[in-house]
């Protein structure tokens, strides 16, 4: 008896909260990236999606809503890249804090420029996102605009760390614009890539490397043995380039074009891995600038 | 141009109020103070979510389409309400031979204030009838964890109970559900309380205290019933009344532990209880039970969820048991006036185990098995041997093709092994069905 009460006691200890740092939920491990290189030392972060799985298609499961119940903000990629899950998660976690609208709630789409709006659009379309690409994560001159943002929030939570918030997000875009000649640099000249699904465009315009093509036929449509035609076609009269596949993408259908084509293919995540810091992110672009560069 | 220039401002006024909502497009430029809370969205917000599914099915069976009569035949403490002519899910005859249009769904959703979301989910059925199955508020504010909801709903109870048809992963109610709780589950009107700590693994608790407009848990037959079966009118008066609502309350409690990001295993335990629960039967001379029932329950549900796309790899079992006991007194007895006040205990159980496994990407497999009746017994309050009844069970697998996320194709074949008080029946039943979805991309509840 005595130990169930000492277990309690302990239990209960443990559910109060042990530092007056921010508790962040980021859903992927982008997110948490720019929310441990603003926040340092004021917050503490948990990723909702582990870079190895689409954050498309992921279930509002028992334990994020244990995370997002006792987050004091959400930091999602948003533009409805979380739709599927996040809205029935945060609506379950019983936190009125991280509502959307609140102070608690924070999508990186929302703080820059989206491209690729649809005047119109319906799902005869595939699975397209009418409102703009929201895949932000892998533009490296946006995500410093969204730490920016992050940092300004982040200020509003903790006040007292308002300036070194502010600091670090001025020290990552800083250290965008350092690196970023390089990369174009890189890639100048390169006869371009064909993507899986439409989720590296914003990276590919900032280093303005063309796209030819994506192995969906439209976005969360499998891949369909006509579509692959067509794209080999397509892609035979050009010089090759690359083909980009995330690790959870089969690899079946990029084989096929690979070796019908004589492009080069690469596997590279979309996200850096768990607890990634600034350095890993950038790390991400190399890999993608190499990739890009390496198929000249 | 007067009007044109005061209706603008007035739009603006209105826009300037949705922004204070945050409901805004974003802030431009950012690094605004505060920076934007907003949730970029294609919906409109102002106006409802709003999906509509479609479902539909070609059936056949080796019974002359009596088959699916058949699985509500199973004798047991809630026999007399079996079948009667219940389809699963909606309250219509059960399914044809050749195409079968199943209720279309429709589902509207939206915050009301800072305060309030609503929901309203109805049904059209293929005759052109309406169900209202669902209109609800839940709350956003509260604080500590607390959450409540208000209206007609699902109730918590298990973990199946809270689906809506198109997240079935066959075709029909579960036979546990279906005899022990009702084709529909637990649907009613009443208020609800949940509970999410903040403990370092998920937990929720929940209460709920609803009407009791129940057909098999908790029905009452009421002065209609009487009159219909030609009993006496002061029977009616003296009987038909049930106590005055609420009649029916639940308890439920889940667990979640940590298990990581591909793992995931959820665990509760529910309860319901009914005060005032009252059968009239003509069989085999009329009489009248009163009394109060109940039912327990207990779930687990693992997802194994693989870091390959469109469902490749991905593994979902789930398994709940039911325990309901009817504890009722003879309160009429047309032939024997001396029964009245004699005891009725009625004990029924069952289970069902079900599983998916995504073996392709698009692709999926399951299978089912339940049983119902393990324990089926009727005591009545004398010595003597309680009357027993036999089990009914079913097996049943599918193939689930999903070319993209707002289509369902299904093949499903069921085997049910049904006790009807004269041996054993058993049929073969084949399926082909669709479900559609259009409008708003609901999420996925786990």
């Amino acid at each position: 008896m005595k130990r169930l009460l000492f277990s309690l006691a302990l239990l209960l200890a443990m559910a109060a909260p042990a530092v007056a740092e921010v508790r962040v939920a980021a859903t992927t491990t982008s997110m948490a990236m720019l929310a441990r290189t603003v926040g340092g030392e004021q917050v503490s972060v948990t990723t909702l999606a582990p870079p190895d799985r689409d954050a498309h298609y992921l279930q509002a499961k028992p334990s994020m809503i244990r995370v997002l119940r006792r987050a004091d903000l959400v930091l999602a990629v948003g533009g409805e890249l979380e739709v599927g899950w996040l809205p029935a998660a945060v609506d379950n976690a019983a936190n009125p804090a991280i509502q959307p609208g609140r102070e608690g709630y924070f999508e990186a789409a929302a703080q820059v420029e989206l491209t690729g709006k649809y005047q119109r659009a319906d799902r005869a379309m595939g699975d397209v996102h009418p409102s703009g690409d929201p895949h932000v994560n892998l533009d490296p001159v946006r995500m410093a605009s969204v730490a920016e943002a992050l940092a300004a929030r982040l200020g509003e939570l903790d006040r007292a760390h308002r300036e070194a918030f502010r600091q670090r997000a001025e020290e990552l875009g800083s250290a965008v614009q350092r690196r970023l000649p390089g990369w174009k640099e890189q890639v100048a000249d390169a006869p371009g890539v064909v993507a899986f699904h439409k989720d590296i465009n914003y990276l590919m315009q900032r280093l303005e490397v063309p796209i030819h093509g994506y192995l969906e036929p439209k976005p969360g449509i499998p891949p369909s043995a006509s579509h692959l035609s067509s794209l080999i076609r397509k892609l035979k009269d050009g010089e090759p380039g690359v083909i980009i596949r995330h690790p959870y993408h089969p690899r079946g259908p990029v084989r096929k074009v690979a070796e019908a084509t004589g492009w080069d293919t690469a596997s590279l995540p979309l996200d850096p891995a768990l607890g990634a810091t600034a350095e890993d992110y950038f790390g991400l672009i190399d890999d993608y600038v190499s990739a890009i560069a390496g198929a000249r | 141009m007067q009007r044109t220039a005061w209706l603008l401002g007035l739009t603006l006024a209105l826009g300037g109020g949705e922004a204070a909502w945050g409901q805004s497009a974003p802030y431009m430029g950012a690094g605004a103070s505060g920076a934007s809370s907003a949730e970029v969205t294609s919906g409109n917000r102002f106006n409802p979510d709003i999906s509509v599914i479609l479902e539909g099915n070609a059936y056949w069976d080796d019974r002359d389409g009596e088959a699916d009569e058949l699985t509500g035949m199973a004798e047991g403490i809630n026999h007399a309400h079996g079948g009667h002519g219940h389809g699963d899910g909606h309250g219509h005859g059960g399914e044809a031979q050749g195409f079968n249009l199943k209720p279309t769904e429709l589902f509207f959703s939206a915050s009301v204030d800072p305060y309030f979301d609503a929901f309203v989910q109805a049904v059209i059925l293929d005759d052109g009838g309406v169900n209202l199955e669902e209109a609800y508020f839940t709350t956003r504010a509260l604080p500590a964890g607390l959450q409540a909801k208000g209206g007609k709903f699902l109730s918590g109870f298990g973990y199946h109970n809270e689906k809506h048809r198109h997240q079935w992963e066959f075709m029909e109610q579960n036979l546990p559900y279906k005899y022990l709780l009702g084709a529909h589950g637990i649907m009613d009107t009443g208020a609800q309380l949940t509970w999410t700590p903040a403990t370092p693994f998920y937990t929720r608790f929940g209460v709920e205290a609803l009407q009791g407009d129940q057909e098999v848990v908790g029905r009452f037959d009421g002065e209609e019933a009487i009159e219909d079966a030609r009993l006496n009118a002061d029977l009616a008066e003296r009987l038909g009344t049930p106590e005055d609502g609420p009649r029916l309350f639940t308890v439920f409690a889940e667990l979640a532990p940590n298990l990581g990001y591909s793992h995931e295993l959820l665990l509760g335990v529910s309860g319901l209880f009914a005060t005032d629960h009252q059968e009239l039967h003509s069989e085999p001379v009329s009489h009248i039970l009163s009394g109060e029932s109940w039912v327990a329950g207990a779930e687990a549900v693992y997802a194994y969820d693989a870091p390959d796309q469109y469902g490749k790899g991905d593994l979902k079992l789930s398994a709940e048991y039911l325990y309901a006991v009817k504890d009722l007194e003879v309160a009429y007895h047309a032939a024997n006036p001396a029964a009245e006040g004699a005891k009725r205990e009625f004990t029924e159980d069952g289970f069902y185990v079900q599983g998916r496994y995504g073996f392709a990407a698009n692709w999926r497999a399951g299978a089912r098995y339940e049983m119902v009746g393990l324990t089926n017994e009727k005591k009545v309050g004398k010595p003597g041997q309680p009357a027993e009844y036999d089990s009914s069970s079913r097996v049943s697998a599918n193939l689930t093709w999903t070319p993209s996320h707002f289509t369902r194709i299904q093949a499903q074949w069921s085997r049910p092994r049904i006790a009807t008080g004269d041996g054993y029946e058993t049929a073969n039943q084949y399926y082909l069905r669709y479900i559609l979805s259009m409008g708003q991309h609901g999420a996925h509840d786990f």
